[in-house]
């Protein structure tokens, strides 16, 4: 059953080489609702009352390698999987008619989907190691060839980045595998382990920075402006969507699931690190000429929240990590398809150039409407889905951390700020009559974003369809987790130890 | 007249900044180019402006003459039958000068749009207005508040409107009108300004009602000309405007009222108004060139000083207008671009789907036409205006030729402010 989100992609790329080039988006659109339609069967079939495992697949393949087959999906991942198969529909449905080698493109696309698909349910590190991989040389391929300007200096940067991420994180799976002397690399198996916390920490630390890179967090995101504003928009759709999630999953899952001791004594200073974060993308994004290069630093913001919610550790945070995964994959996949419109129907990105798009004859007023929905669910305003997931982030994490949630809360006050500055600039203001003479858009060109848009919209004013999944879940983690050691107590152990943080926890206390 | 053969010779050229079109003209040309192209699109619209006109001089009457000052004039936009087959002046046999070789009564095809509307479909009139598929008669209104607000523009019709025999005979009609009415009797009584600026306002409805029952049969006979291939360049069409300016000059502007039955004559025949002065030039330099600024356009904060101080100054007219930002809110021509997308002609809907967004811009693709054609029209005008005040283009006499040019020179001046949009129609890819 979950196999066949793995496998039928990938099979559908293949078969996607041999036919006629006429067909070929509609056979990779076909390949992808059904993939879809599957997918939503089989959320109707997960039981969301139970936080364990479910719709297991076992297979034994390299016993000696301790690699083994091992599907499954809990609340954690069956929202990203549902959010995976959506996009790639989406991406497939938002490329040109005309993509110049349409084998390959929607082969690779397809491939990329797949692969995703299996990180999530790999319940197996190695086997999650070798799904990571598969995307990486498609996605080298989707940005090198079907990109912009400086494509080919943006994919190098990305291959190089998330090739480092992998082996940082291969290391942290063998050095728990080997360190522990554990016969396998079956997740469950690994869960207990009880290894010293230094050397917990350390490993951790890989895993952090390995998927600290695909989030990205901030010292360590200079791939992503490069990378988001070379791809197309089915691409970035992709990236933005899909792939940053893959980061936050792994980190949730391999190092928050499997250290819960060294997770929560590194808790605050990740928290400080996502308000960094946070504030850095946001502010970054204010100063930017570009609008893909703006969304793409607020994907940077956006994301520090999760990493807030994850060091957090709440259960309310949990839940909201989960949503916020879930609604800024909708969210940037919306914007990267407007920008794309724009892009294509306009001929620019610039700030500068752009105005007026909002004229209802000569514009693209369907567009910029659903710009400014995209923005305003970005920027957290309620009624759609990034406020509700904001909203749980922040619930969840004050209570832990107060001073990093009130950063981030003034990191979504200028998310409200670019926002305001890029749909100031584009949507709104005069034609300029000399270039006003744009093509329409038609109606393929809209449906994405429609589809989106109702999604945003449905899911910010009934958002239990939105956390129910994943609720049982995140509190079992946490349950799972907690025991050892209580937070606030870690905290005041850590603030013996650690100035910097000792100067955080005092300002909490006043 | 043709304009090619003329000598250029006896006058140095014009070191204007538009001298290529002060040549043009002193050559006996328009200010819109002479193509084939931009001769379908302004006689094209001149008929799609025509149709709404033909109603616009119709209810503009009966609101002067009928609805007059009722307080709350709810059907102002329903014409009554018989105004509906008002004879126009200058059309059909009966006609005091026969422009148009039509009809006198309403155009065919206007008399469908307001049976069936853009729904197709006969249904009460009350329906069709409330889902708004009507003329938009608010367009007409405007022009002629644009006047009204922009008093002295020359003439003595607006003089008069301050006179105590205009406000004597106006207080004939409003206390006639009111009789039996204590109430507003009353309130007249206490304040008699309230009802004469009311009866000046309804004053400049007749005048803009008799400036396009005059319009619309020129334009009417203009399309069937060039249906007939009898107008074929654009100076050709700008001359039977000027021709049919001159030959409609001396009609007379008045303001009569009815009231039960008895004819109130607020401003009388007698008086000598004349088409030209009275109603035609306020007309142009109020419409064409002043207005008001848009609302959507631009900001009436008085500190942001956007809007001119004074009125001479404003230039927010067809000529210098942004068509782009049609359909948008606060942007006053959409009404009349609306107005004149239902009556089209199919060389015009052929021509512009071939264009831009075909179907889908429709309303600015004709928007642009039409300041063109308002472009020609004006060129008309100042053509009548230099043969009424100066000198024959084919003058020997270098000195008039020189005045001639003066003042041609002055008037496009009035086109070297950034929003003028000569430039743009000089282009062909300007649509």
């Amino acid at each position: 059953m979950l196999s066949t989100l793995i496998w039928f992609p990938v099979l559908g790329a293949i078969a996607i080489t041999v036919l006629p080039v006429r067909q070929l988006k509609l056979a990779a659109l076909t390949i992808s609702g059904l993939i879809l339609l599957w997918t939503l069967w089989i959320a109707t079939q997960f039981d969301y009352t139970n936080p364990l495992l479910q719709l297991s697949e076992y297979l034994p393949w390299l016993e000696s390698l301790g690699l083994n087959y091992q599907l499954g999906v809990d609340g954690l991942s069956l929202p990203l999987l549902v959010l995976n198969s959506l996009l790639t529909w989406i991406a497939i449905f938002s490329s040109q008619e005309e993509t110049q080698r349409p084998r390959l493109f929607y082969s690779l696309v397809l491939l990329v989907s797949g692969a995703v698909a299996g990180a999530f349910l790999a319940q197996n590190l190695l086997l999650f190691f070798l799904f990571y991989e598969m995307e990486l040389v498609p996605f080298y391929l989707l940005i090198s060839i079907w990109g912009g300007e400086k494509r080919n200096y943006a994919a190098t940067k990305f291959l190089l980045y998330t090739a480092l991420s992998g082996a940082l994180i291969l290391v942290a799976f063998l050095g728990l595998v080997w360190l522990q002397g554990a016969s396998s690399f079956a997740y469950e198996a690994l869960m207990g382990q009880s290894l010293p916390l230094w050397l917990q920490i350390v490993l951790l630390s890989f895993i952090i920075i390995g998927f600290g890179i695909k989030i990205p967090l901030v010292p360590l995101h200079t791939w992503l402006p490069d990378t988001y504003v070379a791809a197309s928009a089915p691409v970035a759709i992709l990236l933005g969507g899909v792939l940053a999630k893959l980061g936050t999953y792994g980190i949730f899952r391999f190092g928050f699931g499997l250290f819960p001791q060294a997770w929560a004594t590194l808790a605050p200073g990740l928290a400080t690190w996502a308000a960094i974060s946070v504030l850095y993308g946001s502010t970054i994004a204010i100063a930017q000429k570009d609008i893909k290069r703006m969304v793409a630093y607020s994907s940077i913001g956006h994301m520090g929240y999760i990493l807030l919610a994850g060091a957090a550790a709440t259960p309310l945070s949990l839940v909201g990590a989960v949503a916020q995964m879930v609604a800024h994959g909708l969210i940037l996949a919306i914007l990267f398809h407007l920008v794309g419109v724009i892009e294509t129907k306009v001929g620019t990105r610039e700030l500068d150039v752009l105005n007026g798009l909002m004229n209802p004859i000569r514009g693209l007023p369907l567009v910029s409407a659903l710009l400014v929905l995209g923005g305003m669910a970005s920027a957290g305003i309620p009624g759609l889905v990034g406020f509700v997931s904001e909203f749980l982030v922040f619930q969840g994490s004050y209570s832990v951390f107060p001073l990093q949630t009130l950063l981030c809360v003034v990191g979504t006050g200028l998310t409200a700020v670019y926002f305001v500055i890029l749909l100031n600039r584009t949507c709104f203001g005069k034609l300029d009559n000399s270039i006003a003479y744009f093509p329409k858009v038609e109606w393929r060109e809209r449906i994405p974003a429609l589809v989106l848009a109702i999604t945003i919209f449905f899911l910010g004013i009934q958002p239990s369809w939105l956390v129910r999944w994943s609720e049982p879940t995140t509190t079992a983690m946490v349950a799972a987790a907690v025991p050892p050691l209580t937070q606030p107590a870690i905290a005041q152990d850590l603030s013996k130890k650690l100035p910097f943080i000792s100067g955080l926890s005092s300002l909490e206390k006043q | 007249m043709t304009f090619t053969t003329l000598p250029q010779t006896i006058l140095s050229p014009s070191t204007h900044e538009f001298s290529g079109i002060i040549h043009r003209l002193e050559a006996g040309g328009s200010m819109l180019p002479d193509t084939p192209e931009n001769l379908m699109q302004i006689i094209g619209i001149y008929k799609a402006y025509a149709v709404p006109m033909d109603f616009y001089w119709r209810d503009l009457l009966y609101i002067a003459e009928h609805v007059f000052l009722n307080p709350l004039p709810a059907f102002k936009y329903f014409l009554p039958q018989e105004y509906l087959d008002l004879h126009n002046h200058y059309a059909g046999d009966d006609a005091d000068l026969r422009i148009w070789r039509g009809e006198a009564t309403v155009h065919p095809e206007l008399l469908e749009f307001i049976e069936k509307g853009e729904l197709k479909q006969k249904l009460p009139k009350l329906f069709h207005h409330l889902s708004h598929d009507r003329v938009n008669m608010e367009f007409a209104e405007a022009c002629m508040r644009a006047m009204f607000w922009h008093r002295g523009m020359g003439g003595q019709f607006d003089p008069y409107l301050d006179t105590d025999e205009y406000k004597a005979n106006a207080d004939r009609a409003i206390r006639a009108y009111f009789q039996g009415n204590p109430v507003m009797l009353g309130l007249y009584k206490m304040f008699p300004d309230m009802f004469l600026e009311q009866v000046r306002e309804l004053s400049y409805y007749a005048n803009l009602g008799l400036f396009w029952e005059v319009m619309a049969p020129v334009f009417f006979e203009m399309s069937d000309l060039y249906d007939e291939g009898k107008l074929t360049t654009v100076p050709e069409a700008m001359n039977f405007l000027v021709n049919g300016i001159f030959a409609i000059a001396g009609r007379p502007i008045y303001h009569h009222v009815y009231i039960r039955g008895e004819c109130y004559e607020i401003i009388p025949k007698s008086k000598g108004f004349m088409w030209l002065y009275e109603a035609a030039l306020p007309y142009v330099e109020a419409v064409f060139y002043r207005t008001s600024p848009f609302r959507g356009t631009k900001s009436y904060n008085a500190q942001a000083k956007q809007v001119p101080g004074e009125q001479d100054d404003f230039h927010y007219g067809i000529l210098y207008a942004d068509v782009f930002p049609v359909g948008s809110a606060g942007i006053p021509p959409t009404l009349l671009m609306q107005d004149m997308l239902h009556f089209l002609p199919p060389y015009l809907l052929d021509y512009y789907k071939q264009y831009c967004r075909g179907d889908d811009d429709l309303l600015i693709q004709l928007g642009i036409s039409f300041q063109r054609s308002m472009y020609n029209v004006t060129s008309a005008v100042i053509q009548a205006l230099r043969t009424a005040l100066l000198y024959p283009l084919d003058d020997p006499n270098p000195k008039h030729l020189m005045a001639n040019r003066q003042f041609f020179e002055m008037q496009i001046d009035r086109f070297k402010r950034p929003e003028a949009r000569l430039r743009d129609i000089q282009r062909q890819d300007y649509r």
